[in-house]
């Protein structure tokens, strides 16, 4: 007797998981590495709850498929390259780009149906953004962009890590930098503890935010006077700049204006969600000035120490929230610029999820 | 009383140059716009509008009715009106090269997520259609377009349109009559959203047809103020400023958002008509009397929000977040 193998109807082997990851979009683009993180091996990353697995084609393209095989729940991850494909661990199917099962080891015929899900990619270079929600809308949102990354006019460092806490932590943080002069007083520039603090301006469009506070001439930070060739008490007017470009990436700046001309600092963070309480976040000092090692090295340690201080920071709140459960934050009028990401965010996970 | 921490927020605004003007109408011209540098523009979902800033006095809203796909231009089209303001008449003089103030864009017409649309345009109303359209169609929801408009060549984006064949209908006054609502709107669906917008007369049939859907299926754009009735004068009442930590007075004579500035915070705003939703304020506390036309009657209801520029108090206290 044969035993027909073949299911009667295709199989849904894409069922959406469980939504997770409530509060943020899934209809944005998140990146999930570094462009030069992804390459001929198979890279596994959790995002917005789901897992996925990138890698790049033998053309070099990025492929990003749901990180578990459709015959037995185990990583693709966990498995190798052929080709443009990738081969699962434990079962030996074979998954083309696009998600489809084009082959099993037991049988001639691929059961039909067969596939995981296959996430719309975008390598800019810098990072592979991946689009976790419907991916017909992924064409209808440009991805951000951050060229300075790729202008060898800046020089860029940078590292990476997960905190444990959820994005709107981190996004609350990045709206509000204040906090320097508490967290790492030593990093803080005097133009944040010198006087009164100037004006916040910010700026809102429907799904952007950016503000500004312009210095009255101030000294600029000891470790970067030298680096400037200016002289440490000498004051010069600075510029503190933040920009909500979208869910998944956040820049800041910090200009020095000098008789040299403007020095300016790029800070870049692209933040993925992982799940509800945790937070990929890639970091990127780049500047326009001192493109020296030297002045890597002296910078690396500070600006090191002071996102781990603010990782710290963040995941201590998320602790505490954990524990005794959320409360209404007591905001202030330098929260203008958090109070409308919160409103953005909030709007753009109302109408993707058809609660508004 | 000391001075709260200074904080200003505006609205996104940029001189733009004007990079084509095409006529998809009679009477109906459609201009691009792109940043004079090349830059890309702020970020848009379908339903947004902007602001042209046509001179100090001349500010109007037009719906953006291209692609959010595309972040180098932005689209108006714009119906010469000439027995209204000036707005439109300044719009159709604009050439390519011309630069132009815009302000924006802001959305209070959103698409939110459904398996099934019914849109519904009145004329020039098609312009926010047109990127839902494209949307909700990428989506793969189930929806359908009926167009009506006074006559065939008067109707903008006909050809725009064709693609979508049998999920469109077009119904031209002087050839099929009016839309028919009874029809369109007469089997209330709780997996379906309307979406109209269209001249105030269209409005107000869909929204009467409406009044059986069920509550939050409608969505519609106004921009001209929705008649609202007022009971009895205006009186003063106190202001609690929150988040600012000030209280004033907000006399019979001024509006919330002018108290709110003479107390030196500052507030959004732009159309001070209750039409553009610039000025959404969260309420903390206090009973609103909602005379705007951007709130749906349950969003009014749960008191949640209100636009500074025209509501006002009908207790003696009002305490926002701001």
């Amino acid at each position: 007797m044969r035993i027909s193998t073949v299911p009667t109807s295709p199989a849904d082997t894409t069922a959406q998981p469980r939504r997770r990851c409530v509060d943020v979009p899934h209809n944005a683009w998140y990146a999930a590495a570094t462009s030069d993180e992804v390459g001929r091996a198979p890279l596994s990353r959790r995002m917005l709850g789901n897992r996925v697995v990138v890698y790049r084609t033998v053309a070099g393209d990025a492929v990003a498929l749901e990180d578990r095989c459709a015959h037995r729940p185990v990583p693709l991850s966990s498995g190798r390259l052929e080709g443009d494909d990738i081969v699962a661990g434990y079962t030996g199917f074979r998954y083309a780009p696009d998600g489809r099962c084009v082959a099993v080891p037991t049988q001639a015929n691929v059961p039909i149906g067969a596939r995981v899900r296959a996430f719309p990619v975008h390598d800019d270079g810098s990072f592979v953004w991946v689009w976790t929600g419907d991916p017909n809308l992924a064409r209808l949102r440009p991805p951000p962009q951050a060229p300075w990354l790729q202008d060898p006019e800046w020089v860029t460092f940078g590292d990476s890590w997960v905190t444990q806490a959820p994005l709107r932590l981190l996004l609350d943080n990045f709206s509000d930098i204040t906090h320097v002069a508490h967290v790492r007083p030593e990093v803080a520039p005097p133009a944040l503890v010198a006087g009164p603090m100037p004006p916040l301006e910010v700026t809102v469009s429907e799904t952007g935010m950016s503000f500004a506070r312009q210095y009255p001439p101030v000294p600029v930070p000891a470790w970067q006077a030298p680096m400037l060739g200016v002289p440490a008490d000498e004051a010069y007017p600075q510029r503190e700049e933040g920009e909500f470009l979208s869910p998944g990436l956040w820049v800041d700046r910090w200009h020095a204006d000098t008789p040299e001309g403007r020095a300016s600092f790029v800070f870049t963070h692209a933040l993925t969600p992982v799940d509800e309480t945790s937070t990929r976040h890639v970091w990127r000092v780049s500047r326009n000035f001192a493109d020296s090692s030297a002045a890597t090295g002296t910078l690396t340690p500070l600006m090191d120490g002071y996102y781990r201080a603010v990782r710290e920071a963040l995941e201590d709140m998320q602790r505490i929230v954990s524990e005794d459960g959320p409360r209404a934050d007591v905001l202030v009028a330098a929260d203008a610029a958090a109070v409308q990401v919160r409103r953005i965010m909030d709007r753009l996970v109302a109408d993707e999820t058809g609660t508004r | 009383m000391t001075s709260p921490t200074p904080t200003v927020v505006n609205e996104y605004e940029a001189d733009v140059v004007v990079t084509a003007v095409t006529r998809p109408a009679e009477d109906v011209v459609e201009v691009t716009m792109a940043h004079p540098d090349g830059l890309a523009l702020p970020g848009w979902t379908p339903g947004a509008h902007i602001d042209l800033v046509l001179d100090h006095d001349t500010v109007r809203q037009y719906s953006l009715c291209g692609s959010p796909a595309d972040p180098s231009a932005l689209k108006v089209a714009v119906l010469l009106a000439p027995d209204t303001r000036g707005g439109s008449k300044r719009v159709h003089e604009l050439t390519p090269g011309a630069t132009v103030r815009i302000r924006g864009p802001r959305n209070h017409f959103p698409l939110v997520s459904a398996p099934r649309y019914l849109f519904v345009a009145g004329g020039i109303g098609i312009t926010p259609l047109l990127p839902m359209i494209e949307e909700a169609d990428a989506a793969g929801a189930d929806w359908h377009l009926h167009y009506g408009g006074r006559t065939r060549s008067s109707m903008a984006y006909l050809d725009r349109l064709e693609q979508y064949g049998d999920r469109v209908t077009v119904v031209p006054q002087d050839e099929a009559g009016l839309l028919d609502l009874a029809t369109i709107l007469g089997s209330p669906d709780d997996r379906t959203l309307v979406y109209c917008c269209g001249p105030e007369p269209l409005l107000q049939a869909v929204e009467e047809r409406c009044a059986s859907w069920p509550s939050g299926a409608l969505h519609l754009e106004r921009f001209s103020p929705k008649a609202v009735e007022r009971e009895g004068a205006d009186t003063a009442f106190e202001l609690v400023l929150q988040r600012s930590g000030i209280t004033t007075t907000v006399p019979e004579d001024k509006s919330v958002l002018q108290a709110m500035r003479d107390a030196g915070v500052s507030v959004l705003a732009s159309c001070m008509e209750g039409t553009c939703g610039t000025c959404e304020t969260e309420v903390v506390e206090g009973e609103i009397d909602h005379r705007d036309s951007v709130l749906d009657p349950d969003e009014q209801e749960s008191g949640e929000v209100m636009m500074v520029c025209v509501s006002r108090c009908r207790g003696a206290r009002l305490v926002l977040d701001a």
